[in-house]
């Protein structure tokens, strides 16, 4: 059924037809919408889940924690400042081995105080073992948080479904809301492998000597590094079920592309535009989103990027010092392939600044006449 | 201790966890303590302001799980009357309770007068009394300060006889408070737990400072509980037609009831004052008060004051009496204006003549209640001892205590009391331990900063065991264990009926309501078992068994989560001696 929806309550819908079990959560705007409507979920029925309130983000990924290890489907939805201060809780769900869901709003970080988009938050969470999705549309914000428990459960990491503040979270659009036999067969009901168990009581995450820790990592990097080929698997189920499907990375206009642009979120669909003006001026360019960044696609990137001369990252973030953080990505993935193209580093729309049709063009047009990039990330936008 | 855990997934996904079925006893996590927490029972900021030092927060808490019993019992422990009390004393306590702060104060009048009444009705248990110990007193005077001495007295092994001057026991009880504050119903089924007790009253009895000499043959201490029985006097031409308040409230209630009809002018501004106006209403005259202050410096307390004027008196502030005229109809009085002066030293306000500015009004009666005083022949201000509320001189070699109005400055039913109890602590430190050791042994029964003493303390009972100086004050409650939830509204008459009768105003709470009320009260500084301690020990150190909560010290850490979230000051961190 199609319902016109905000993307906060795409996320909030999914999580109910995916029948969680225990939600916790602590509001931050622009992710409150989502945990907003799940609560009234709980209050009037129409969920048959726990939602506990906490103090602090921090308290709520120890509540997921705590549940995840019971052996129950868990959700949180958190937010710049309030996602840095689970930043220690982050890393245990990980080392736990448990399948949390959270919905990730990208927002700036402070100080000036800005609640609009940005993705330093989420990025500055890269290392902490969850799998990272970003999303584009209200549509494919539903479709991934169902996606999310299904690779989730599999392959035992907590997953963060990441959608951008405002354009996403608090944008209208019509979103197939699908029923819940569905979902239902395409995420049956969770089976633990590991859970707490009252009749045989056993510490989880224990004390792990340097004896034993190591082989514990190794575990995760093991299981992250199934996960592309098990996300495909699930989108190949999904589409089964429900018609619908992104991969890893959406590639447009790719094929016989001698520049093509990369990004994630919202900003693809602006650049598409950028990229259909381009053709019509013959212009041999192309686009690719990045759908997911941890673990980060490198075969789909290389194949798809191989054949080209220009990569133009677009990062909506700086790691101050090395610059935009998917160019530095994309330059570790390219540097093993045998004729890496020349990738070119530009940063724009922080704290929510509108990356325009026009940006894009002149990205491309300083792209196109330059000879080899240059050594820093370059700024678009700036105020004069 | 370690075990990893490798699980078969259909997937071949790789997963390896630290997991230990060890259990942690092995862990003696208090070897990390460097402070300790203890469960420390305080004093509640009620039981500090209490003048007797009633346990209320105990109080409340057996009254909320219906163990009327136990609640009869604690009350019992610091005061002979809870029916009484419950009905007239002023209850600093719930000035003082730490509710009020968060919504309203605890109702707890209204729940120590229903337990009071329960006490009343249901069989009492069977006191053990100590042996005679040996010592006889004698207590002159069976109001409420000679019926505290007799009472705890009794209790610590004397024998009593009281010497009374009317022919009915109870004093201002009986002949000073109106029946609508206090029936006599009640008054007598809680006097007679006097004579349960086995004390001797010698009625119609006149004793005077001569006859003291005499005592010296049977007994070994004195207590002049006599009570301030004369009115003072207005010192004004006319006097003579005034009536005398306190003579009108002892006729009032012996049902010599007086025709007083029109318009009455009361003089005074205390509790005397009120509650002779409010009985002139109810005998059908319209009583008017007269106050050479304003409303604001009446010391009777002010929730007589609004139900005074809720049932119809009138106030007339800043007017003196200076003259009374008999006419052929009616009394005449001459008033002198007042206006505000200066600040006194202590910070009132003063009230002086506005020049020559005069009213005069025209009344059928005057009633004079300005207050009382003692007898001037039990004048003294030579003391060996002097306390907040006895006194003591030696005549003829035998101890002589004053107790109750004729020695304390607030004149209530509870104070006197309260000077029973501690002339009676003091006589039996005095005999046992010397003059010297009175003022310590006191001390260490105060309740809170004082100077209300617990006889529980005295007789070495469970309160003995708390840091009674301590007291568990607001800022010192986890007050996020309490929603707010309103006060019970009390049952009142209607007003009809209170114009019509001399029935009790206040009717009181029913069962449902007093425990509600009970309920609301956070039981501050005690432990009510809410287990709130035991909860959230991280370590699972609070151990509870056998009725008794206790902390394993092998496993507390010292973390002071137990005293951080226990919600009612019962526990204190230590530093690890």
């Amino acid at each position: 059924m199609k319902e016109v929806l905000e993307g906060s309550h795409a996320v909030s819908e999914a999580v109910r037809l995916a029948r969680t079990k225990v939600i916790s959560a602590y509001p931050i705007t622009p992710q409150t919408h989502i945990v907003e409507a799940l609560s009234e979920y709980c209050a009037n029925g129409s969920m048959d889940a726990k939602f506990i309130c906490v103090e602090s983000e921090h308290s709520a990924m120890a509540s997921c924690i705590g549940a995840a290890s019971a052996g129950v489907r868990t959700f949180t939805a958190s937010s710049s400042h309030g996602l840095a201060l689970m930043h220690e809780l982050l890393h245990w769900a990980a080392g736990a081995r448990l399948p949390i869901v959270m919905a990730e709003v990208n927002r700036a970080l402070g100080p000036g105080w800005n609640i609009w988009m940005d993705q330093s938050d989420s990025l500055s969470q890269r290392d902490t073992g969850w799998i990272q999705l970003y999303c584009e549309t209200a549509q494919e914000v539903l479709d991934t948080t169902l996606q999310a428990y299904r690779l989730a459960e599999i392959v035992n990491l907590p997953v963060m479904v990441v959608l951008d503040a405002f354009f996403l979270s608090h944008t209208y659009e019509p979103v197939d809301i699908p029923d819940q036999a569905s979902v239902d067969r395409f995420l049956p009901s969770f089976v633990p492998r590991i859970t707490l168990d009252q009749q045989n009581p056993n510490a989880i995450g224990q004390m792990a000597p340097p004896a034993f820790y190591m082989e514990m990592r190794h575990s995760i990097q093991m299981a992250m590094q199934s996960v592309l080929e098990h996300f495909i698997d699930v989108e190949r189920e999904f589409e089964t079920v429900f018609g619908r499907t992104y991969g890893p990375i959406t590639p447009f206009a790719c094929d016989d592309a001698e520049s093509i642009f990369v990004m994630a979120g919202t900003s693809a669909s602006t650049c598409r535009q950028a990229v259909k003006t381009l053709r019509d001026k013959g212009h041999k360019v192309g686009v690719i989103k990045l759908k997911m960044f941890r673990p980060f696609p490198y075969q789909h990137i290389r194949k798809c990027l191989e054949q080209t001369k220009k990569v133009i990252v677009l990062d909506r973030n700086c790691s101050f010092g090395p610059g935009g953080i998917f160019a530095q990505e994309l330059r570790a993935a390219m540097y093993a392939s045998e004729q890496h193209p020349q990738i070119f580093s530009y940063i724009s729309g922080l704290g929510g600044r509108d990356v325009t049709v026009d940006h894009f063009l002149e990205i491309f047009d300083r792209t196109e006449k330059a000879d080899h990039p240059e050594n820093e990330s370059v700024w678009i936008g700036l105020n004069p | 201790m370690n075990q990893s855990i490798q699980t078969q997934s259909p997937n071949n996904v790789s997963l390896l966890i630290s997991q230990s079925r060890t259990n942690t006893l092995g862990n003696k996590t208090g070897t990390w303590r460097f402070v300790r927490p203890k469960y420390q029972e305080k004093t509640a900021a009620c039981s500090n302001a209490c003048p007797l030092g009633i346990d209320i927060a105990m109080v409340e808490m057996f009254a909320s799980r219906k163990d009327y019993q136990s609640a009869l019992n604690t009350i019992l422990m610091e005061n002979p009357f809870p029916a009484i009390c419950g009905r007239v004393c002023f209850h600093p306590c719930e000035s003082a309770c730490n509710r009020q702060f968060l919504d309203q104060s605890v109702g707890i009048h209204q729940i120590e007068r229903f337990v009071g009444n329960w006490g009343l009705k249901n069989t009492q248990q069977h006191i053990q009394y100590p042996e005679f110990n040996g010592a006889k007193i004698g207590i002159i005077g069976a109001g409420p300060a000679g019926l505290s001495v007799a009472y705890f007295a009794r209790r610590l092994g004397y024998r009593c006889d009281i010497f009374e001057k009317s022919d009915k026991p109870g004093g201002l009880l009986m002949s000073g408070i109106p029946s609508y504050r206090l029936p006599d119903r009640i008054l007598m089924d809680e006097l007679q737990r006097l004579n349960d007790d086995g004390i001797q009253l010698k009625y119609k009895q006149s004793i005077s400072m001569d006859q003291l000499e005499t005592f010296k043959q049977h007994y070994d201490a004195l207590f002049l509980c006599c009570g301030d029985a004369n009115s003072i006097l207005l010192k004004i031409v006319g006097e003579n037609f005034a009536i005398d308040g306190l003579n009108l409230l002892r006729q009032v209630r012996s049902q010599e009831m007086p025709t007083i009809e029109g318009t009455v002018a009361v003089i005074g501004g205390g509790n005397t004052a009120i509650d002779v106006a409010r009985s002139l209403l109810r005998m059908g005259a319209n009583p008017i008060i007269v106050y050479r202050r304003t409303r604001k410096e009446m010391p009777a307390h002010p929730h007589e004051i609004d139900a005074a004027l809720d049932e119809g008196v009138v106030l007339k502030e800043c007017l003196s009496p200076i003259e009374l005229q008999k006419e052929t109809n009616h009394l005449q009085i001459s008033l002198q204006v007042m206006k505000a002066g200066r600040k006194s030293n202590e910070g009132r306000q003063t009230y002086i003549p506005d020049g020559n500015r005069r009213e005069t009004m025209q009344v059928n009666h005057v009633v004079s209640a300005i207050g009382a005083e003692m007898d001037m022949m039990w004048r003294n201000d030579q003391w060996e001892l002097s306390m907040s509320h006895c006194q003591m001189k030696r005549i003829a070699d035998i101890p002589v205590f004053w107790c109750g109005d004729m020695t304390i400055s607030d004149k209530t039913v509870t104070h006197a009391l309260a000077s029973g109890k501690q002339a009676v602590i003091a006589l039996d430190v005095l005999r046992n331990h010397g003059h010297d050791e009175i003022k310590n042994a006191c001390h260490q029964c105060q309740v809170g900063n004082g100077p209300a003493i617990s006889f529980d303390i005295y007789k070495q009972g469970k309160r003995k065991e708390r840091n009674n100086s301590e007291i568990a004050n607001f800022e010192r409650l986890n007050t996020a264990y309490f929603p707010n939830i309103p006060a019970v509204q009390v049952n009142k008459i209607s007003q009809e009926a209170c114009l019509n009768s001399f029935d009790e105003v206040i009717s009181g709470f029913d069962e449902s309501q007093m425990i509600e009320e009970a309920s609301r009260c956070f039981n501050c500084g005690i432990c009510n078992d809410c287990d709130t301690c035991r909860i959230f020990c991280p370590e699972m150190a609070i151990q509870w068994d056998q009725n008794n909560r206790h902390i394993l010290m092998d496993y507390c850490k010292g973390c002071g989560i137990c005293i951080e979230e226990c919600p009612r000051d019962a526990m204190n961190l230590e530093v690890e001696p």
